[in-house]
């Protein structure tokens, strides 16, 4: 490709990062630190009840005795877990009863975002959780879910009202010893959401949480519980933005999916959190774990995931195909440019008879970054008839990026049918002037590429947020070439 | 409409067109034969603006612009059209959506008025009816058949 060529793309991949302004709120802020009696000072503000004190201080003297994984494919300098400050809440004199009683700062930060809080946004049938650096602000639509039973609020409230179903799920799927970030987030999870769908209920819209973190210095650990009861359907997004910062910030989540019976979880992420600058300065540390739990007999968890934010992506959205006949899905976009890092993937842990699983994973590698699809497909004992279909393909924008896959298989059951395919392919001179003699200009032409290129994984997302993604991609790219 | 004077091209050090002469008229229709190797395809891909080739002499005019000033997006929507011998593959992008946007963006850069998505649909079966082409030619996309449970 001509250097002329290249330096367009290199601009295309290197737009600015839009959210990253910072809103001006006073802040609840704890100082810097951890110890048990931050754990308890958390739990204490949340107005948690003891057995929720219990768990985190069991999951802190846990986490105490773990070190750090070294395995992922990432480098950085080690966090300093004494210099985080725990939880950091905008600072609101009484409880809200409703929207309009929620700062206006942070509804207009909301609004910046293009996040519809205002339950008068009817026609978007999006009903939003949003969480704002420690804290949840504001649950849209509440009302109406609640007359079909579905419970959809902050995990703080779940604690609080829904505590028989938080103490039965929270954990079961992602235990606290799980790894070190889960222990770390069973200790200090400070908000997030939880959604219960009742048995036979299709939940009439999309479930939306918004992630923010706004102040400086703060981690952002949140929690969130989705339970499907028998024969229901819930489909449920999340978005994630940050500031632009010079110093890193650590985000370690937590995502316990359970299916019960016929039930079916759809599962959605636009990562977006600050990448950092152009020479890799800043940006989040995204270390989460997410998993799912496909508990019944013919159930479904199914995730998709485009991730283009974060200065290091760590995570692998995993399902348990626990009951017969049961399905796992996950579909994933990983784009990295400039000095991004991601080590990315999903375990499909094949335990029930006639499970199985689809893994698309599509890596965009642009910049000096570096893109790992990391992926375990196990197929237990007893997983009769147990199938698995991956494909893994990566494309390279550039000749200093790297792209990097690791699939592992482990198959104990004879009767398993396990397929993996792998491209690696960079765009191509030709392409580029053949959309160019078309009529396209080079930066259009490179969207429409990498477009084609994760079709598969934006059919699945729902329709509102497919558009969203495409238009992230473009600017994710801004900047990038081969 | 289109005069070529002297053009001289190289491609990796090597001269290929020698000092080309022709000059084509609206509504003309001119066939270039040659043998192989004779610098046919050179001519097009260096009128289509393609970057590899060197021009080492000569002009081209293309509706009183200089031909060489425009880049090669800019002489597609100009109206410069160069038929593909293998034509490329774009894989996850359809026939229609490829067809939808090359029309809208030499639209937009003729200040015309966007077509939408349907009536874009609408106009190109239609198109297709008349040269007999079969209709799922519009969706197919250069993409390996993807597995489905």
């Amino acid at each position: 490709m001509s250097n002329t060529e290249i330096n367009e793309i290199e601009q295309l991949a290197n737009q600015e990062y839009k959210y990253g302004f910072v809103t001006d709120i006073d802040a609840d802020t704890f100082p810097p630190g951890l110890n048990e009696d931050v754990v308890r000072a958390l739990s204490a503000k949340k107005e948690e009840p003891e057995w929720m004190l219990e768990l985190r201080l069991k999951a802190y003297r846990q986490w105490l005795k773990m070190v750090e994984p070294q395995w992922p494919n990432v480098n950085y300098p080690p966090v300093d877990f004494q210099a985080i400050s725990y939880y950091s809440a905008p600072k609101q004199k009484k409880k809200l009863n409703s929207l309009d009683e929620v700062d206006p700062e942070i509804l207009s930060a909301f609004a910046k975002l293009g996040i519809p809080l205002a339950e008068q946004k009817i026609l978007a049938n999006v009903a939003v959780d949003a969480v704002f650096d420690s804290v949840s602000v504001a649950t849209t639509y509440k009302a109406k879910l609640n007359e079909m039973g579905i419970i959809f609020c902050s995990m703080s409230e779940a604690i609080r009202e829904h505590g028989d179903l938080v103490k039965k799920y929270l954990g079961s799927v992602v235990p606290a010893a799980d790894n070190y970030y889960s222990a770390l987030n069973a200790a200090v999870f400070s908000d997030g959401s939880f959604v219960y769908i009742p048995k036979g209920v299709r939940c009439p819209m999309e479930l939306s949480t918004y992630f923010r973190i706004n102040a400086a210095n703060t981690g952002q650990f949140e929690r969130t519980l989705i339970i499907a009861d028998d024969y229901s359907y819930v489909s449920y997004l999340e978005g994630c933005t940050a500031p632009m910062r010079d110093e890193n910030q650590l985000h370690a989540a937590v995502v316990e999916l359970i299916a019960m019976d016929n039930a079916q979880i759809k599962y959605s992420t636009i990562q977006n959190w600050y990448a950092g600058d152009k020479n890799g300065k800043g940006g989040i540390y995204n270390f989460v774990t997410k998993r799912g739990n496909c508990k019944g007999v013919n159930s479904k968890i199914s995730w998709t995931q485009v991730e283009t934010g974060s200065a290091i992506t760590w995570k692998y959205p995993s399902c348990l195909l626990t009951g017969d006949n049961s399905i796992g899905e996950f579909y994933s976009v990983a784009v990295t440019n400039n000095h991004q890092q991601a080590d990315t993937g999903t375990k499909m842990i094949h335990i029930g008879k006639n499970t199985k699983s689809t893994i698309v994973s599509k890596g965009i590698s642009a910049g000096f970054s570096n893109n790992t699809y990391r992926g375990l497909v196990r197929i237990g004992k007893k997983a009769t008839n147990a199938r698995n279909y991956s494909q893994c393909d990566s494309l390279l924008i550039g000749d200093k990026c790297g792209a990097h896959t690791f699939p592992y298989l482990e198959v104990s059951n004879p009767g398993a049918i396990v397929e993996h395919e792998a491209t690696t392919s960079k765009i191509g001179a030709d392409q580029i002037f053949y959309l160019n003699q078309r009529g396209l200009a080079t930066e259009d032409a490179v969207s429409m590429i990498v477009n084609g290129y994760c079709k598969e994984v934006f059919k699945e997302l729902p329709m509102e947020f497919a558009v969203e993604a495409t238009k992230l991609l473009s600017i994710s790219l801004e900047g990038s070439v081969g | 409409m289109i005069e070529i004077k002297n053009l001289k091209v190289a491609i990796d050090g090597k001269e290929i067109l020698k000092g080309v002469n022709l000059t084509v008229k609206p509504g003309e229709v001119h066939a270039i034969m040659g043998p192989n190797g004779s610098g046919k395809s050179t001519l097009a891909q260096v009128l289509a603006g393609k970057e590899e080739y060197e021009v080492l002499e000569g002009s081209v005019t293309f509706n009183g612009k200089d031909l060489f000033e425009l880049k090669a997006e800019d002489r597609a929507r100009e109206g410069m059209f160069l038929a593909f011998q293998y034509p490329i593959e774009i894989p996850g992008v359809s026939n229609v959506n490829l067809l939808k946007t090359a029309v809208n963006e030499i639209k937009k850069y003729r200040g015309e008025e966007q077509i939408h998505a349907l009536d874009f649909l609408k106009m190109i079966k239609e198109k297709m009816k008349l040269v007999e082409m079969p209709q799922d030619l519009l969706n197919r996309s250069g993409e390996r058949r993807f597995f489905r449970w």
